[in-house]
């Protein structure tokens, strides 16, 4: 490998100078500034006064090249083909949309390409700025939920990793596809660089290399995207030295780029699985999360053609059945004499993905790598029951086995198998389905409904309050709530209709917090080029972890609608303390000390304002809530972000 | 990371802890109707203490949300002597293993009259709720449950 010329002491000398250098073009920028619309207070509500400071607006030539229509001119150049114009080229062919990072010179020679290569250039993937490498990875984090494949975010040496092993942590518990990329320098900062870097993560990513080469760097690539999206599902990390990145590419050559092959049931079994289906007189299909949106259509293309009933997991979390379908939910009778399971439990049989080993299922004398548990794949929980009345017909066949992939198989079964009879059976089924589920439905909105009167008027104002006023506004929209809504009641299982595989994004995946504010931006740079908005009903605790990606959205102009359920707290930890000073006899009149938000309580539309976010609030009066969330849903319709603080009841 | 690693545990365990607490206890019994027996607390220091000990956390601001009051009333409110019969009872007779997910208050940490002003301000709650036909969102929200599935 060729060593790149670099002296530490005289890049430290060229950064000093490069230092003192910007520090008087700063001197220089900062009169006659402009502020965003949001900072001088135009662009929500809020009326306060312009704040003095600030960087320049770019110029029309800069905002040209920042819109990727540019090609950067070509100089005398002493790389005229760097490694990292393949390693973006790669990424490109991937298909990867978004590469997220906050800057680190372990990866300047892959950022150089990312934002320079190609035409156009920082297109697909595109660079969006990030303040925190945590922040970096909940957005890919979300961004896989979203769309079922990854996003790439890039993390600067050692420390990097480390900033982002939460939300590594959190992805793969949550199973979600996330390509990780990690600038490695060994001659810059010794702290910042170690042998084996992906060690640090190692336990909870599922697949990690540090290729010695370019060509191998380009492989391993492709390898990590693959292994990330072949189930079960998980995060993965190359490690990228930076002299591959640096270096001529030579004769190198982007690889052909071949997609796994994620293996389904056996024939056979589709065969028995798909007989079983048409027998029955009253078959049922239980849905957990899919992988993709594929899924999910084959998934209803299955229940269409055999006329089953289905349950959905999707008021849990993503890639599941679409709950306001005429064959969702209990059907006419809930006597079920099949149940099929798909990644979740079913009476007859269930087709589930193998599981990624836990920290706790680990040898604590070899911690090992991350990866599939061993044993796992026939787990019986997931959300969605099989339903009742299945179990006397005989023991479950438990398949370990993507059910996504297995559904190509069984739907050309069913096909096979079907008959005219049973169609006409099928049709009569389907029919008396749609009445029954129709029915149930309009029946569980007006018990709900009900529900969340008491307390309308109430101020603080009710978080039941907050999703009822919200859906009426988004329901002709296409939406996605992206923020974990257990926290805030979970109104939204009860009152919305998610029948998109995005509707939904569920909960932070290993109940971290700083979670729900990154993830929504993820979701919304999935939404930005799909016409789409994105919900986020953001926790006051939850925010304060990764504030600054209120200012990423602003920057990257992301259709992300932000309501803060502002409890002043975290209530869930008041509640658990107060319970333990309960126990313990002592008193509950100190249990909000280290758990409440207090003294001073913090000004969300204040500080979105001050990330140049347009926002309301706060608002404690719920008269002034709908006025409020019809503004922000306007905003973030044309591609503005809002913020609106919501002084809430605790839940 | 504290909270987020008690907010995982609490996550995992509240549930449990309800479940558990769930078995064989008597589900005491409620009335839509608020109590009308009489009230001797100061519902104003009631109030500073129904926030203070955090009362609020669970039962809402007003005693409408969360495990709400209003609309709900349990016989354990029914009167004064109801209500520190319960306070006391679980915190006297099983302190470490509190029969529901409720704090214990022994006389100690509350006194008999601080718990009547707290039983004074609960009766003061009262129903927020508009009829329904007043309510657009909701109107709404029901009006749509009945239009036909669009994928």
């Amino acid at each position: 490998m060729a060593k790149s010329h670099k002296d530490s002491v005289n890049r430290r000398g060229f950064l000093k100078g490069a230092a003192a250098g910007a520090a008087a073009g700063a001197a220089a920028l900062v009169t006659n500034v402009e502020t965003s619309e949001a900072q001088r207070g135009g662009g929500g509500q809020r009326g306060t006064a312009a704040a003095p400071g600030g960087a320049p607006p770019p110029t029309p030539e800069q905002v040209t090249r920042d819109a990727g229509n540019v090609q950067p001119p070509a100089t005398a150049r002493a790389i005229t083909r760097p490694g990292s114009d393949l390693m973006t080229q790669v990424l490109r062919d991937l298909g990867v949309e978004y590469v997220a990072a906050n800057p680190g010179s372990s990866f300047e020679g892959l950022q150089e390409s990312l934002i320079n290569y190609g035409n156009p250039p920082n297109k697909m993937p595109e660079f969006i700025t990030a303040l925190h490498e945590e922040s970096a990875v909940t957005m890919a984090h979300g961004y896989g939920k979203a769309e079922g494949k990854p996003m790439c975010a890039l993390l600067h040496g050692t420390i990097g990793v480390q900033h982002a092993a939460m939300s590594i942590y959190q992805a793969y518990y949550d199973r979600t596809p996330v390509l990780l990329l990690a600038g490695r320098d060994e001659g810059f900062i010794a702290a910042h660089t170690a042998h084996d870097m992906a060690g640090m993560v190692r336990s909870y990513t599922k697949w990690d290399a540090q290729p010695k080469t370019l060509d191998d760097s380009l492989i391993a690539i492709q390898r990590a995207y693959n292994e990330a999206i072949t189930p079960p599902c998980g995060p993965t990390l190359v490690v990228l030295d930076i002299e591959l990145q640096k270096e001529e590419a030579k004769a190198a050559k982007v690889p052909a780029y071949q997609s796994p092959r994620i293996t389904g049931i056996e024939s056979a079994q589709a065969k028995d699985i798909a007989k079983g289906l048409l027998d029955a007189q009253n078959p049922r299909i239980a849905v957990g999360r899919l992988r993709t949106p594929q899924g999910v259509k084959n998934a209803v293309e299955l229940a269409e053609l055999v006329g089953a009933c289905t349950s959905t997991s999707a008021t849990n979390g993503p890639m599941s059945f679409p709950q306001r379908h005429p064959l969702c939910g209990p059907g006419f009778s809930t006597t079920y004499d099949y149940t099929l399971g798909l990644e979740t439990a079913g009476a007859q049989a269930s087709i589930t993905s193998p599981g990624l080993a836990t920290l706790l299922s680990r040898d604590v004398t070899n911690i090992g790598f991350g990866g599939i548990a061993p044993g796992s794949g026939a787990r019986g929980g997931g959300g969605a029951r099989g339903g009742r009345g299945g179990a006397a017909a005989g023991p479950a066949l438990a398949l370990t086995a993507d059910a996504e992939a297995s559904l190509p198989a069984i739907l050309e079964e069913v096909k096979r198998q079907l008959t005219a009879d049973k169609r006409r059976a099928i049709q009569d089924r389907t029919a008396k389905h749609t009445e029954a589920n129709q029915k149930a439905r309009v029946e569980a909105i007006m018990q709900a409904v009900e529900a969340k009167r008491s307390g309308w008027d109430a101020s603080p104002v009710s978080t039941a309050r907050i999703y009822s006023e919200l859906w009426p506004l988004i329901m002709n929209e296409d939406w996605c709530l992206s923020s974990p809504s257990g926290f805030s009641g979970g109104h939204n299982a009860q009152l919305w209709d998610h029948n998109k595989p995005y509707s939904y994004l569920g909960g932070q995946g290993a109940g971290g917090m700083g979670y729900g504010a990154p993830a929504s931006v993820g979701a919304a740079l999935a939404a930005k080029s799909r016409g789409r908005i994105v919900i986020n009903v953001q926790t006051d605790g939850d925010l304060n972890y990764a504030p600054g990606v209120l200012w990423t959205a602003v920057h990257h102009k992301l259709p992300m609608l932000t309501v803060m359920h502002n409890n002043r707290a975290w209530h869930q930890e008041l509640m658990f303390v107060e319970y333990m000073c309960g126990v313990r006899g002592r008193g509950t009149d100190r249990g909000h000390i280290g758990t409440s938000l207090r003294d001073p309580y913090i000004d969300y539309a204040k500080m979105a304002a001050g990330y140049g976010m347009a926002s309301d609030g706060p608002i404690s009066d719920p008269k002034l809530l709908a006025a409020a969330l019809k503004r922000g849903v306007e905003s973030v319709k044309k591609g503005n972000p809002y913020l609106i603080d919501v002084i809430t009841q605790p839940r | 990371m504290k909270s987020t690693t008690l907010l995982f545990i609490g996550i995992l365990f509240f549930p449990i802890v309800v479940a558990a607490q769930g078995r064989g206890t008597a589900t005491p019994a409620r009335n839509p109707n608020p109590p009308t027996s009489p009230v001797t607390g100061n519902a104003v220091n009631g109030k500073a203490l129904y926030y203070n000990h955090g009362c609020y956390g669970c039962h809402g601001f007003n005693g409408e949300t969360g495990r709400a009051f209003v609309g709900n009333w349990s016989s354990n409110l029914a009167n004064e002597e109801n209500f520190i019969r319960f306070l006391r009872a679980r915190a006297n007779v099983a302190p470490a293993t509190p029969s529901t997910s409720m704090p214990n208050f022994p006389e100690n940490s509350l006194s008999d009259k601080q718990a009547k002003d707290i039983y004074a301000y609960i009766r003061t709650f009262k129903s927020n709720a508009p009829p329904l036909q007043n309510i657009p969102a909701l109107n709404e929200i029901v009006k749509a449950a009945s239009r036909p599935y669009k994928p």
